[in-house]
C-alpha cells in the first residue's frame, strides 16, 4: 500500500467505527424499546378446552379464548347492548358462558368461531371486553359442494 | 370452458419453465436463438395466463355456477363491478390474478424500449418467469379456480354484503399488483448477481418499477384502512391484524430500498444493503401471504384453505436463502466506492433512516409471529395485543418523520455550524411555539404535544426549503415567485415529489395521533325523541324506517336529528341492511365529517318497544389521513411520472 494511503485508511476506519456505533446504537434502542412493550403486551391465548384445563388460576387474569358460538345460546340484554352466549370447544365437550358488552361485529353469528378476549369471574362467566370474528373477506359458505 | 381455463394454466406452466431455463442457458452460453425463443415463450406464458384470466371473467358475467369458485363467490343479482371484483375476492382466484399480474408485468419487462439494463434482461426474464411457474404449480395443484361441482347450484352463495363496498373494487387488486410488483426488482437484483454487472445500472432500471409497486402498496393500505373504517363498524381503521401488518412490511423495506437507492446514486454507497433490500422486501411479501392463507396465524382476514402453506414455505427457502446466498457469493463485485463523509450529513440520516425502517419492520414482523415464538419455546401460546405495536412501532415511526425534516436541511454538503442554525432556526421556533400554544390550550395529552410540535416543525422546514429553493430560482431566471415555486417541481420532479410525500406522510401522522389520543365514546338507549350529548353534540332519536329494496334486501333505518353546540347540523341516519341469502345484518355506520372531527354513530340495537342503542365516537382530525393519503398519492405520482428528457 502506498504510504499516503495510511492515513486515509485511519480516517475510513474511524468513520466506520462512528458509524457502526452510531448503528448498533440505533438497534439496541429498538431492542430495548421492544422488550419493554413485550413484557406489558402479552395475552395467553387458549381454545374453550385448554382454558377449562387451567382451573380456577386464570381467574381474573386477562386472557384470550377462541371457540365456537353454540347454537341457540345466544341472547341478547338492554337493546342489544349486552350479548350472553356460549363458546364450545371443537369437539364439543367444554363449554364457558360469554358476557360481552359493547358493539358486536356483523360477523357474529351462531357456529361461527370467535376470539373474546376479557377474564374469568369468580362465578364461572367470561366477561369479554373484546369479541372478534374472523372477517368475512374470504367467507366460504358452508353448502359449496363437496368441501 | 372450465376445462379449457385449467389447460391453458398447465399449458402455461410449461411455457413458463421452457422461458426460464432457456432464458438461463442461453444468456450464459450467450446463444441469441435461445434468448429469442424464451422471450416468445414468455410472451405466449403471458398470453396463456391471460386466456385463462378472460375464462373465469367470462364464466363469472354468464353466471356459469357449475365453477365451485364462481358459485362460492357470486350470485346472480351482484352488480358488473362485484362480479368482476369477485376475480379478487377469494384464495383461488386472487392466486390467478396475482400470477396474471405478474405475467403482465414480465411482458412489459421484455416489450419495454429500454435504453439500459438490457443485459439484465434475460435473467431478470428468467427469475420472473419461474416466480410465475411457482403459482401456476400452486393453482394447478391446491387452488385451482377453474374446479367443477358434480351439480349446477341455481344460483350462488354472493359476495358477502359486508364487501359490497368500492374498497372491494380497488383495495385488493392494488395490493395484489403490489405484491406481484416487487417480483421485477428482485428479479433485476439477482439478474445483476447472476450477470456480474453490479454497478449502478440495475438500480436505475428497478427505480421506477420500484416506485409504482410501492404507490400501489402505500395507496392500497391506505384505502384499506379507509374502508374497516366506514365499513366495519368499530370506528377503527387499523388494528395491527397480520394480514394488515403482511401488507405494511414490504411497503416499509421499499420505503427504506427507495432511501438507500439515492444514496447508491449519489454516492456510489449502500450497495449490498440495497440489494438486501429489495430481496426482502420481495420475500416479506412472499412470507406475509404464507402466514395469511396457511392459517398457521389466526387473523381476522384468515383465508379457510391451508393446503397452500408448505408450497409457499418451500418458495419462500428457495428465495430467501437463494438470493442471500448468491449475494454472499458475489460480494467481492459489491464494494463501496466511496465512504460517508461527515457523522453530520445526509449520508448518516439516510443510513439512520433505512436502519429505523429495517427496525420498525423487524418490530412489526415479531409481534406478527409472536403467537408462533411463543408456541414454540414456552409451550404456552401468548399473543401480543395492540399497545406493542403502539408502544414499540410508533416511536419509531416518529423518529423516522423527524429525520425526513433534518434531512431536508442539512442538504449533500456538511453545513457550517452557522448556517445550520439559521436553517434550523425558524422551524426550531415553530415547533417550540406551537408545543407552548397546545400546552397553553390546555391539550394534556404530551405524546400528542410532542408529535404536533414535531410535525410542525417538519412541514416548516420542508416549505421553509421549498420556498428558499423558488427564491433562488426566481432570482436567476426572472420568472415571478408562485411559478417558480411550482415550477421547481416540473424541474426536479424526484426532489419535490419527496417533498410532497414527506409532508403527506406527517400529515397521516397528525391524523392518526389525534384520532387515537382524542377519540371519545359513549353508549346510549334512545326512545324516540330522547337526546345524548356527546361533546358539543347532542343527537336526538326521531324515528326508524324499514326500507324492502328489491325482493332479497330490507334497510332498517334510524334517523337522528344532529346539533352541535345548540346549532342544527343536519341529520344522520346510522342502518342495519338485512339479506335474504345471509344470515348476518350488515352494520351501515352513520359518519358526520368535517377537518376538525367525524362524529360516528353505530346502531347497536333495539327492541319491540321503540328504544334503540347506539355506539356514539368521536374520532378527531380522522379526515386528515385521507387527505394525506391524497397527497401521497399525488407527490408519488410526481416523483413516477416519466421524464421526457430522460437524461439519465
Amino acid at each position: 500500500m502506498h504510504p499516503r494511503c495510511i492515513p486515509a485508511l485511519g480516517n475510513i476506519l474511524l468513520r466506520r467505527k462512528k458509524f457502526l456505533i452510531g448503528g448498533i446504537a440505533v438497534i439496541a434502542a429498538i431492542a430495548c424499546l421492544s422488550y419493554v412493550g413485550l413484557s406489558g403486551s402479552t395475552t395467553y391465548y387458549y381454545t374453550v378446552s385448554e382454558f377449562i384445563e387451567q382451573g380456577s388460576s386464570v381467574i381474573d387474569q386477562n386472557v384470550r379464548v377462541q371457540g365456537q358460538v353454540l347454537a341457540g345460546s345466544v341472547e341478547q340484554e338492554d337493546v342489544g347492548r349486552i350479548l350472553r352466549f356460549t363458546i364450545i370447544s371443537d369437539d364439543g365437550n367444554d363449554t364457558l358462558p360469554v358476557v360481552y358488552e359493547g358493539v358486536v361485529p356483523d360477523a357474529f353469528t351462531e357456529d361461527n368461531d370467535v376470539v373474546v378476549e376479557g377474564h374469568l369471574d369468580s362465578a364461572g362467566i367470561f366477561q369479554a371486553h373484546t369479541l372478534q370474528t374472523k372477517c368475512p373477506s374470504r367467507y366460504v359458505p358452508e353448502e359449496s359442494g363437496e368441501s | 370452458m372450465a376445462d379449457v381455463g385449467y389447460v391453458t394454466l398447465v399449458l402455461a406452466l410449461i411455457t413458463s419453465i421452457y422461458s426460464a431455463l432457456t432464458y438461463f442457458f442461453g444468456q450464459r452460453q450467450d446463444r441469441t436463438t435461445f434468448v429469442e425463443s424464451a422471450r416468445n415463450s414468455l410472451i405466449t406464458t403471458s398470453g396463456l395466463v391471460s386466456l385463462s384470466v378472460i375464462i373465469l371473467l367470462h364464466a363469472l358475467i354468464k353466471h356459469n355456477f357449475q365453477i365451485e369458485y364462481i358459485a362460492a363467490y357470486t350470485s346472480r343479482e351482484m352488480s358488473l363491478p362485484y362480479l368482476i371484483s369477485a376475480l379478487w375476492a377469494g384464495n383461488d382466484g386472487s392466486l390467478l390474478f396475482w400470477a396474471w399480474l405478474l405475467s403482465l408485468m414480465g411482458l412489459v419487462v421484455v416489450l419495454q424500449r429500454r435504453n439500459r439494463g438490457t443485459a439484465l434482461v434475460p435473467y431478470a426474464s428468467a427469475i420472473i418467469m419461474l416466480t410465475e411457474a411457482f403459482f401456476l404449480i400452486v393453482l394447478i395443484f391446491v387452488s385451482n379456480p377453474f374446479t367443477e361441482l358434480s351439480y349446477l347450484p341455481a344460483d350462488g352463495m354472493g359476495l358477502n354484503p359486508m364487501l359490497e363496498n368500492v374498497g372491494m373494487i380497488f383495495h385488493p387488486p392494488l395490493l395484489l399488483a403490489g405484491y406481484a410488483g416487487l417480483t421485477v426488482p428482485f428479479a433485476f437484483a439477482v439478474g445483476a448477481l447472476l450477470a456480474r454487472k453490479l454497478d449502478e445500472e440495475w438500480l436505475l432500471t428497478i427505480r421506477r418499477w420500484i416506485l409504482l409497486t410501492w404507490l400501489f402498496l402505500g395507496v392500497g393500505n391506505l384505502i384499506g384502512a379507509w374502508w374497516a373504517y366506514v365499513e366495519l363498524g368499530w370506528g377503527g381503521y387499523w388494528a395491527w391484524d397480520p394480514v394488515e401488518n403482511a401488507g405494511l412490511m414490504p411497503w416499509l423495506i421499499a420505503t427504506a430500498f427507495l432511501h438507500s437507492a439515492v444514496m447508491q446514486r449519489r454516492r456510489h454507497t449502500f450497495k449490498v444493503w440495497s440489494m438486501v433490500l429489495v430481496i426482502l422486501s420481495f420475500t416479506l411479501a412472499i412470507f406475509g401471504t404464507f402466514l395469511t392463507r396457511s392459517g398457521i396465524i389466526s387473523s381476522v382476514h384468515t383465508y379457510s384453505e391451508s393446503h397452500l402453506g408448505p408450497f409457499f414455505l418451500i418458495f419462500l427457502g428457495i428465495t430467501l436463502f437463494g438470493s442471500l446466498g448468491l449475494l454472499l457469493y458475489r460480494r467481492k463485485w459489491l464494494k463501496s466506492d466511496a465512504e460517508s463523509e461527515a457523522i453530520v450529513s445526509r449520508d448518516s440520516t439516510f443510513m439512520l433512516t433505512n436502519l429505523l425502517f429495517v427496525g420498525a419492520t423487524a418490530v412489526i414482523l415479531i409481534g406478527t409471529i409472536y403467537p408462533l415464538i411463543s408456541e414454540t419455546f414456552s409451550g404456552a401460546k401468548t399473543e401480543l395485543g395492540v399497545s406493542f405495536f403502539n408502544q414499540v412501532a410508533n416511536p419509531i415511526f416518529i423518529a423516522i418523520i423527524v429525520l425526513a425534516g433534518i434531512c431536508t436541511l442539512i442538504g449533500w454538503q456538511r453545513p457550517s455550524n452557522k448556517e445550520m442554525i439559521r436553517k434550523f432556526l425558524w422551524p426550531v421556533g415553530v415547533a417550540v411555539v406551537s408545543c407552548v400554544i397546545l400546552w397553553v390550550v390546555g391539550m394534556g395529552h404530551w405524546t400528542a404535544i410532542v408529535i404536533f410540535s414535531l410535525s410542525s416543525f417538519i412541514i416548516v422546514a420542508i416549505v421553509f426549503q421549498w420556498v428558499k429553493e423558488a427564491i433562488t430560482r426566481h432570482r436567476t431566471s426572472g420568472s415571478g415567485i408562485a411559478s417558480s415555486f411550482f415550477g421547481l417541481v416540473g424541474a426536479n420532479r424526484p426532489r419535490y415529489g419527496a417533498y410532497l410525500v414527506h409532508i403527506a406522510i406527517v400529515i397521516i401522522a397528525i391524523g392518526i395521533t389525534g384520532s387515537s389520543s382524542f377519540d371519545v365514546q359513549t353508549e346510549a338507549t334512545l326512545e324516540p325523541g330522547e337526546s345524548a350529548t356527546i361533546k358539543q353534540y347532542t343527537l336526538t332519536y326521531e324515528n326508524m324506517e324499514i326500507d324492502h329494496v328489491g325482493d332479497t334486501k330490507a334497510v332498517l333505518r334510524t334517523t337522528l336529528t344532529v346539533y352541535h353546540s345548540g346549532k342544527p347540523v343536519g341529520e344522520l341516519a346510522p342502518e342495519k341492511w338485512f339479506y335474504m341469502n345471509f344470515e348476518q345484518p350488515v352494520t351501515e355506520v352513520a359518519i358526520r365529517s368535517t377537518l376538525v372531527e367525524d362524529l360516528y354513530v353505530i346502531l347497536m340495537g333495539w327492541d319491540e318497544t321503540g328504544a334503540v342503542a347506539y355506539t356514539f365516537m368521536v374520532n378527531p382530525l380522522v379526515s386528515w389521513i385521507w387527505i394525506g393519503g391524497f397527497l401521497f398519492l399525488i407527490g408519488g405520482l410526481v416523483v413516477f411520472w416519466p421524464d421526457r428528457r430522460r437524461s439519465r
